[in-house]
């Protein structure tokens, strides 16, 4: 009796490869489907739209309140820092395009302006952030 | 030396519980920092200034948005709902046109959006935002 308990626990280890399998293959799902959008810090009441389509490569963010401030990583920023903040974005992220997530009630002027300055800074993909209706 | 050389053999198997720890605090990581949510969004052109491509005036649609929010399409007053319909009929007579919105600075983004959404929606391949000073 001894003898055989004494087997049964030396035999007891689980077998783990399964197990490292299948974190092995989430772990590798997560790698690649992460992008890491860096969140505005506002959320502006987005227009609807019947065209929108989701943005895959829209991961710069840059937001505009109603008031007309821009925000972008959870700071207000002015509109003469947004351009050097697209440049270093854009070398962070060669691939990256913009969204503007802009208010409904955000002056166009402003918003004009914004992408200007996003076009200057060498990048050409800039599309206005929508909801669908 | 023979039985040297079994013993090694035995003893060979590589720990990997270091290299376990390691996986799963990445997976925790990516798991925790991923975030799916793609922005909904429409693209928008806005010509460079650069290198002026001047368009023959009879290729294009101007809507014009004012900064209390009328819309006029080639200089006739309409509402939101007809801009469809009238760009319909213009591209009707001139499929190669672009259409071109001119909107006051002052205007409301909502209202930018949503001429940008039924101007696709009539079919516009080209549509491009400029701004009036």
């Amino acid at each position: 009796m001894i003898k055989r308990r004494n087997r049964e626990e030396e035999d007891s280890e689980i077998n783990i490869t399964p197990m490292m399998d299948i974190v092995f293959i989430m772990l590798i799902f997560f790698i690649v489907t992460t992008s890491f959008i860096k969140e505005t810090g506002i959320n502006p009441n987005r227009p609807e739209a019947e065209t929108a389509a989701r943005a895959e490569l829209g991961n710069i963010l840059i937001a505009v309140s109603p008031s007309d401030q821009i925000w972008m990583n959870k700071n207000q920023i002015q509109l003469e820092s947004v351009r050097i903040l697209m440049e270093s974005a854009h070398a962070e992220n060669p691939e990256s395009s913009v969204v503007i997530v802009a208010d409904e009630l955000a002056s166009t002027g402003l918003i004009i302006d914004i992408m200007d300055q996003i076009r200057l800074s060498g990048i050409s993909k800039v599309s206005l952030s929508a909801k669908e209706k | 030396m023979r039985r040297r050389f079994k013993k090694k053999r035995e003893e060979s198997e590589i720990n990997i519980t270091p290299m376990l720890d390691i996986v799963f605090i990445m997976l925790i990581f990516f798991i925790v920092t991923t975030s799916f949510v793609k922005e909904i969004s429409i693209d928008v052109n806005r010509p460079t200034k650069s290198p002026i491509k001047e368009q023959k005036k009879s290729e294009v649609i101007s809507v014009r948005i004012s900064a209390e929010g009328q819309i006029f399409v080639q200089d006739r007053l309409i509402t939101v709902d007809a801009v469809r319909a009238n760009i319909e009929s213009y591209l009707a007579l001139k499929p190669q046109a672009s259409v071109v919105v001119v909107a006051d600075r002052e205007a409301a983004a909502g209202f930018l959006v949503r001429v940008i959404d039924q101007s696709r929606l009539a079919g516009a391949r080209n549509v491009s935002l400029a701004a009036q000073k």
